[in-house]
C-alpha cells in the first residue's frame, strides 16, 4: 500500500553520523532456573542516528522488550546498552528517570495523555517536569507539523483517537530528544489515522532531523521506516533496509517457516541464527 | 451468589480492613463504656449493699446541699437511745461522718485524693458492714488518736506514729496516726479518717450532742421493712423530718448519688462512640461507593450471565453486614480492653475496682452488634442501590469511573433546601430573646447545616479546591498542576473524603469560639465586676473552714475581707413557679470588693437583714417586684419571708444551672443556713499598704491551709481559663478520634485512586516523572483534599459558634472571640493529617513496576 511512499523516503539520505543508541549482548530473561524464559538471547543492534528504524516480529518475539531495555524502562540480565555515548546499564533509577526526562521521547499504543492535562500541557509534561522551559519556536514548528493548533486547550477525552496519538507525537517531539521510541503506535487507530500517525513519524524524521524506532507487527506501518529489524525468539534473525509492505510481508512468511521448521527439529530457541 | 460475594468480601480485604477499623473503633466505645459502667456500678451496689446498716436514719435532704455550703446536716445524738428502745433493734449507733473538713500532714500538705473524691473523717466503729477493717495498729482512743485507711497512708506516705492536723468546722486539731485501715471492698477514691466514737461528734461537728445518722442492726427474725416502719412510727411526728431507709434502700440512694457520676463517665463514652460513627459512616459509604465503582464491570458481568437487580443488592448488603459481624466481633473485643484501660485509669484516680470482676451484661453485645450492623448497613444501602442500577452494558463498555461525571443537580437542590432551612433556623436562633427556644433552634440549626454541607460538599470541590490549590503551579510546577487536578476530578469522592474530617472540624470550631467568647466574657465580667485586691479561695470553689477568713483578717496590713458563702435554696415565685437554685451570701463591704450594677435598689438594702436581690430580669420574667415577700426555703426545712431589697442588672448569673442571680446578708445566710463554710474571700489592702507588700504576708498567714490559695485578678482570670480549658479537652480528644478515623478515609480514597491510575502513574514515570516527584503529586493531592475538609468544617463550626455565643449572650456572657491560634492551628493541622495519609499510598504509588504498570488494564 506504500511502496512508493517508502520508496520516496528510503534512499537519497545520507545515513545519520554514528548511532543514537546501540547494545551488546543485551540478555533478558524473566524468572529463574529451570522455568526461565530468555526474551532476548545476546541480542546487538545498532540504530543509527537520524534514521527511522521499525522493529518487527510476531508475538513473544522480543521486539517490545527491546524496546524496553533500549529506553531503560526495564533492566538487562546481562550485556550493555548505550544510549548516545552514555551507558545506561547501570544507571541508578533516579538517573535512568532523568535520562528518559530528558533524552527520550515515548509513544505507546494506547493511553499516551494525561487525563487531566490539556493537550498543550501534555506536550510540554515532560519539560515541566523537568523544570525547564519549553523551546517555543520548536514547539510552534511541531505542533504546526502535526496540525494541533486548534486543539491545545482540549483535555484528552475531547480528542479522538488519532488526535491523542497525535499530541502525543508532539509530546514525544517536543524537547527534541535523542532517540523517540514508539510501541505500536498505529494499533488503536483507523487505519486513515494511522497514516497520518506514520506520515508525522516519517517527517519528524526527514523534516525534523529526529531519530525513531518503532514496535510494530504491521507490515504496512513498517514499510515507513528505513530500516526493518526482525526478531524471533529474542534473536535479531534478519533486516531489511527501504522496505515495502510487501517485502516485509514476505520476509515475515519466511522468517514464520524458518522458525515452524526450526521448533520441530529442535524443540526450542537457540538454533543458529540464519542469514 | 453468596459464594461470589464471600470471594468478593476476601478479594477486596485490604480495602474493607478501613472500613472495618471505623466500625470497631465505634463499637469499641459503646461496648466500652456500657462494660465499664455496668462493671461500677455492679461493684458499688455490692458495696452499698454489704456496707448499709438494716435501718438508718438521717437527716432529711430536701435541698443537695452538702457540698455547696459546706454546712453538715445534723440530728440529736440522743436519738439512738430512742430508737434503740424500738422493739426489734438489736443494736443502734450514733454515726458521725462529715466531709466538710481537710487533713494536712507536718509538711502542710493536704493528704486529700487529688480527683476531687471527698475526705471523709467518721467515728470508728467496726462491724461486719465496714467498708475497712484494722490491718495495723490499733483503734482510735481517746481525743488524740485516729486510723487513716491505707491507700490514702501509701499514697501519702503517712505511718503510724505520724501526727496529722485536721482543719474541721468546729476548729483545727492534730490527732496521731495509731492504726490503718484497708479496704476489704471496692475502694471509691476518697480519703478516710476515723476517730474514737466518744469525741467524734465534739471534734467533727463541735457537739457531743449531735450526729449526723444513726445505724440501726435488726434483731433476728425482724425484717428490714418491718424495722424501719416501726422506727418511723416511734418517732411519731418528728419522722417527717427524718429519712429512715432500709438497707435495700440506702443502697439504692447511694447508688443514685454515684450515678450521676457513671451517667458523666457514660456520656462521654457515648459521645465518642457518636462521633466515631458518624465519621465511620462516611468511610464506609465511600469505601462501598469505590468498591462499586471498581467492580462496575463485574457487576456488569453478573446481570448480563443473568443475576436480577435484587440479587445483586443483595450481594453488596451481605458483604457489608459480613464487614459489619467482623467489626463488631472486634469491636466487642476492643470494648472489654477498653473498660480495662477505663477501670485502671480509675486506679490510678484512686478509685480501686481491682477487686471485682469485669461485668458483662447481655445488653452489651447486642448493643454493638446492634451498632455494627446496623450502621454498616445503613452506610451500604445506597451503594448497594447504586450497584444493583449498574447495567449489564457496563460489560462491555470501557470502564469508567462511575458516579464521577453525573450531575450533581439532586445534591444541590437537597442541599439548598436543607441548609436554607438550617440557617433559618441558626438565624432564628441568633435573633431569639430567650435561652429555651433559642437552645433548642440551635440544636436543629446545627443538625441541618451540617447535613446539608455533607450533601452539597461535592459541588464546594470545584470553587474551594480551585481557591486552595491557586498556587500549587507556581510553588510545584506541573506535579502542583497535576495533584489539583486529582483532587477536583472527582468530586463526589473527595467531598465524601474531606467530609469526615469536616465533621469533627466542625464540632471544634463550634466548640472553640464557644470556648473563647466564654473566656472573653468572663474576663469582661472579671475587669468590671472584681474589685477586690485579691481573693482567697480553691480552684474547685469547695467551701473552706471560717479559720482562713480570721487569719486573712488578722494578717498585718489586711483591710477589708468580705466572705462569700453558697447555699441551696428554694424559692417560691408570685407566677407560682418553684425555683430550686443557687444563693449566695455576703458580708458588709460589697462594694468595696465587687461593682454590682442595680437597677433598684443598693447593696445595702440588698444584704439587709431579712433581704435578698434579684437580677431585674429574672424578676420582671416572674412577675417579682421590689419590696415582694418571697417564701424561700433552707437546707434543713427552715422556710422565712425574704423582701426584695433589690434589684441587680448582672450580665450574668452564678454558677450553672442557677438561677435568678440571687444573692443576701452573711447575717440572714447564716441564720436560715448556719454552719456553712466560705467559698471565696474577697480581700483588700489597708490603706496604706500596698498590694505587693500584702500578697506574701497573706500567701505566709495561708500556708497552713493547702486547700485555698491567693489569687490577684489576673491569676484569678487564668483560674476561669482553666475550668474553661477542661471543657476544651474533652473537645480535643473527640477531634483526635476524628482525626484518626478521617485519617482512614483519606487514605482509603488516595489507596483506591492509586489503583485506578495505575497507568496514568506508569505513563508518567515512563515519560520522566521521578519517584520523589510522583510522591510529592499525591502527597499535594491529599493535603488539599484535608485542607478542603478543615476549611469547610471550620466554616461551619465558626457559624455555629456564632450562634452558640448568642445563646451564651441570652445568659449574659456578651464578649465574642474567635481563637484565631487554635484555627491556624486546626488549619496547619489538617495539612500534616493529609500528609500522613498519603504516606503509604504514595509509597505504593512510587514502587509500582513502571512497565507492570503501564500494562495495566
Amino acid at each position: 500500500m506504500s511502496t512508493s511512499a517508502a520508496a520516496q523516503h528510503a534512499p537519497g539520505r545520507a545515513p545519520g553520523e554514528g548511532t543514537a543508541a546501540r547494545a551488546r549482548g543485551l540478555t533478558k530473561a524473566y524468572g529463574a532456573g529451570e522455568t526461565a524464559v530468555l526474551a532476548l538471547d545476546s541480542v546487538d543492534v545498532d540504530v543509527a542516528r537520524g534514521r527511522f528504524t521499525a522493529v518487527m516480529g510476531p508475538s513473544g518475539s522480543g521486539k517490545s522488550t527491546l524496546m524496553h531495555c533500549l529506553a531503560g524502562l526495564d533492566t538487562v540480565s546481562a550485556g550493555q546498552v548505550w544510549l548516545g555515548e552514555t551507558e545506561i546499564t547501570g544507571l541508578r533509577e533516579r538517573e535512568l528517570t532523568r535520562l528518559r526526562r530528558d533524552r527520550i521521547g515515548f509513544m505507546f499504543q494506547s493511553f499516551n495523555l494525561i487525563p487531566t492535562l490539556t493537550a498543550a500541557e501534555n506536550i510540554t509534561l515532560p519539560m515541566d517536569i523537568a523544570g525547564r522551559e519549553p523551546d517555543q519556536a520548536w514547539l510552534d514548528q511541531v505542533i504546526d507539523t502535526l496540525g494541533l493548533g486548534g486543539r491545545l486547550g482540549h483535555r484528552p477525552s475531547q480528542l479522538s483517537g488519532g488526535q491523542q496519538q497525535r499530541v502525543a507525537c508532539a509530546r514525544a517531539l517536543a524537547s527534541r530528544p535523542e532517540l523517540i521510541f514508539a510501541d505500536e503506535p498505529t494499533g488503536n487507530l483507523d487505519s486513515r489515522a494511522g497514516l497520518e500517525v506514520l506520515g508525522f513519524l516519517r517527517g519528524a524524521v526527514d523534516d525534523l532531523g529526529q531519530t525513531v524506532v518503532m514496535v510494530t507487527h504491521d507490515p504496512g506501518a513498517a514499510a515507513h521506516s528505513d530500516l526493518v529489524l526482525f526478531l524471533a525468539d529474542g534473536r535479531l534473525v534478519d533486516e531489511l533496509a527501504r522496505p515495502t509492505a510487501e517485502r516485509v510481508l514476505e520476509r515475515m512468511k519466511r522468517l514464520d517457516g524458518e522458525r515452524a521448521e526450526r521448533l520441530d527439529d529442535t524443540r526450542g530457541p537457540g538454533a543458529a541464527r540464519e542469514d | 451468589m453468596l459464594k461470589a460475594t464471600l470471594r468478593s468480601f476476601l478479594a477486596h480485604k485490604g480495602r474493607l480492613a478501613l472500613s472495618a477499623l471505623a466500625v470497631v473503633l465505634s463499637v469499641a466505645f459503646v461496648a466500652g463504656s456500657l462494660i465499664f459502667s455496668d462493671t461500677v456500678a455492679r461493684t458499688f451496689d455490692r458495696l452499698f449493699a454489704s456496707t448499709a446498716a438494716d435501718v438508718t436514719v438521717q437527716p432529711k435532704r430536701d435541698l443537695m446541699a452538702a457540698r455547696a455550703s459546706g454546712a453538715v446536716q445534723t440530728l440529736p445524738a440522743s436519738l439512738r437511745d430512742e430508737v434503740a428502745r424500738v422493739d426489734g433493734v438489736a443494736a443502734a449507733r450514733a454515726d458521725v461522718q462529715v466531709q466538710n473538713l481537710v487533713v494536712v500532714d507536718r509538711h502542710n500538705r493536704s493528704i486529700s485524693p487529688t480527683n476531687g473524691a471527698p475526705t471523709l473523717a467518721g467515728s470508728w466503729y467496726p462491724t461486719r458492714r465496714s467498708p475497712v477493717e484494722l490491718t495495723s495498729g490499733h483503734a482510735p482512743r481517746g481525743p488524740d488518736e485516729a486510723l487513716l485507711d491505707a491507700d490514702t497512708a501509701g499514697r501519702r506516705k503517712v505511718r503510724i506514729g505520724d501526727t496529722l492536723t485536721v482543719q474541721a468546722q468546729p476548729g483545727t486539731f492534730r490527732v496521731r496516726v495509731v492504726g490503718i485501715a484497708s479496704f476489704t471492698t471496692t475502694n471509691s477514691g476518697a480519703a478516710l479518717l476515723y476517730l474514737d466514737p466518744a469525741v467524734a461528734g465534739r471534734r467533727l461537728l463541735g457537739s457531743a450532742a449531735r450526729a449526723t445518722g444513726i445505724s440501726v442492726d435488726a434483731a433476728r427474725g425482724v425484717s428490714d421493712e418491718r424495722l424501719a416502719h416501726r422506727v418511723v412510727a416511734a418517732l411519731g411526728t418528728r419522722a417527717a423530718t427524718y429519712d429512715v431507709r432500709t438497707a435495700d434502700q440506702q443502697a439504692k440512694s447511694a447508688a443514685a448519688a454515684l450515678g450521676t457520676f457513671l451517667d458523666v463517665v457514660k456520656y462521654v463514652m457515648l459521645g465518642f462512640a457518636g462521633v466515631a460513627l458518624l465519621v465511620g459512616v462516611f468511610l464506609i459509604v465511600n469505601t462501598f461507593s469505590m468498591l462499586i465503582a471498581q467492580r462496575t464491570r463485574e457487576l456488569g458481568l453478573l446481570r448480563a450471565l443473568g443475576a436480577d437487580r435484587r440479587q445483586v443488592r443483595r450481594s453488596v448488603l451481605t458483604e457489608a453486614l459480613l464487614l459489619g459481624l467482623v467489626g463488631s466481633t472486634l469491636g466487642l473485643a476492643a470494648g472489654i480492653g477498653l473498660a480495662f484501660g477505663l477501670i485502671g485509669l480509675m486506679r490510678a484516680f484512686g478509685m480501686n475496682l481491682g477487686a471485682a470482676q469485669m461485668v458483662i451484661g447481655w445488653g452489651t453485645p447486642v448493643a454493638a452488634y446492634v451498632v455494627g450492623l446496623g450502621v454498616t448497613f445503613v452506610a451500604a444501602y445506597l451503594p448497594a442501590r447504586r450497584a444493583a442500577a449498574v447495567s449489564p452494558m457496563a460489560a462491555l463498555a470501557d470502564a469508567e469511573v462511575a458516579g464521577a461525571g453525573k450531575p450533581l443537580r439532586a445534591r444541590a437542590i437537597a442541599g439548598a433546601l436543607v441548609g436554607a432551612v438550617g440557617a433559618a433556623a441558626l438565624a432564628g436562633c441568633a435573633a431569639a430573646t430567650r435561652t429555651g427556644p433559642a437552645a433548642a433552634l440551635l440544636g436543629a440549626g446545627v443538625a441541618l447545616t451540617l447535613i446539608a454541607t455533607v450533601v452539597a460538599g461535592p459541588l464546594l470541590v470545584r470553587p474551594v479546591i480551585r481557591v486552595l490549590g491557586a498556587g500549587f503551579p507556581a510553588l510545584f510546577g506541573a506535579v502542583g498542576v497535576m495533584s489539583r487536578r486529582n483532587a477536583l476530578r472527582n468530586p463526589r469522592r473527595t467531598g465524601a473524603t474531606a467530609a469526615a474530617l469536616m465533621v469533627g472540624l466542625a464540632l471544634v470550631g463550634g466548640m472553640s469560639v464557644a470556648s473563647a467568647s466564654m473566656s472573653a466574657s468572663f474576663d469582661q465580667q472579671i475587669d468590671k465586676r472584681l474589685g477586690a485586691d485579691f481573693t482567697v479561695q480553691n480552684a474547685n470553689f469547695t467551701p473552706f473552714t471560717r479559720q482562713i477568713a480570721d487569719r486573712v483578717a488578722a494578717t498585718r496590713g489586711a483591710g477589708l475581707v468580705v466572705a462569700q458563702r453558697l447555699t441551696r435554696i428554694a424559692v417560691r415565685l408570685p407566677d407560682g413557679g418553684r425555683v430550686e437554685t443557687g444563693a449566695a451570701g455576703y458580708g458588709p463591704g460589697l462594694d468595696d470588693v465587687v461593682h454590682m450594677s442595680y437597677a433598684r435598689g443598693g447593696s445595702a438594702a440588698a444584704l439587709a437583714d431579712g433581704h435578698l436581690a434579684l437580677d431585674a430580669g429574672f424578676a420582671r420574667d416572674h412577675g417579682v417586684r421590689l419590696g415582694s415577700v418571697l417564701p424561700v426555703e433552707f437546707p434543713g426545712g427552715r422556710r422565712a419571708g425574704l423582701t426584695v431589697g433589690a434589684l441587680t442588672e448582672q450580665s450574668a448569673t452564678g454558677g450553672f444551672g442557677d438561677q435568678g442571680g440571687v444573692f443576701l446578708g452573711l447575717g440572714t445566710l447564716e441564720r436560715y443556713a448556719p454552719g456553712g463554710q466560705d467559698s471565696a474571700l474577697y480581700v483588700n489592702a489597708a490603706p496604706g499598704t500596698a498590694t505587693k507588700e500584702l500578697r506574701p504576708r497573706l500567701e505566709r498567714a495561708l500556708k497552713p491551709f493547702p486547700q485555698v490559695q491567693v489569687r490577684d485578678q489576673s491569676d484569678y482570670k487564668q483560674l476561669v481559663h482553666d475550668q474553661i480549658g477542661v471543657l476544651l479537652y474533652l473537645v480535643y480528644a473527640l477531634l483526635g478520634l476524628a482525626i484518626v478515623i478521617a485519617v482512614l478515609g483519606v487514605v482509603n480514597t488516595l489507596a483506591l485512586s492509586v489503583v485506578e491510575r495505575t497507568r496514568e502513574i506508569g505513563l508518567l514515570r515512563a515519560i520522566g516523572l521521578g519517584r520523589r516527584q510522583l510522591r510529592r503529586m499525591i502527597r499535594l493531592e491529599s493535603v488539599v483534599i484535608s485542607v478542603f475538609g478543615a476549611v469547610l468544617g471550620l466554616a461551619l463550626g465558626l457559624v455555629w459558634g456564632v450562634c452558640m455565643q448568642r445563646v451564651l449572650a441570652l445568659r449574659g456572657l456578651t464578649a465574642f472571640a474567635i481563637p484565631w491560634g487554635t484555627i491556624v492551628a486546626v488549619v496547619v493541622g489538617s495539612a500534616l493529617v493529609g500528609v500522613v495519609a498519603a504516606a503509604l499510598p504514595a509509597l505504593r504509588a512510587s514502587r509500582m513496576n513502571v512497565l507492570a504498570a503501564i500494562a495495566h488494564e
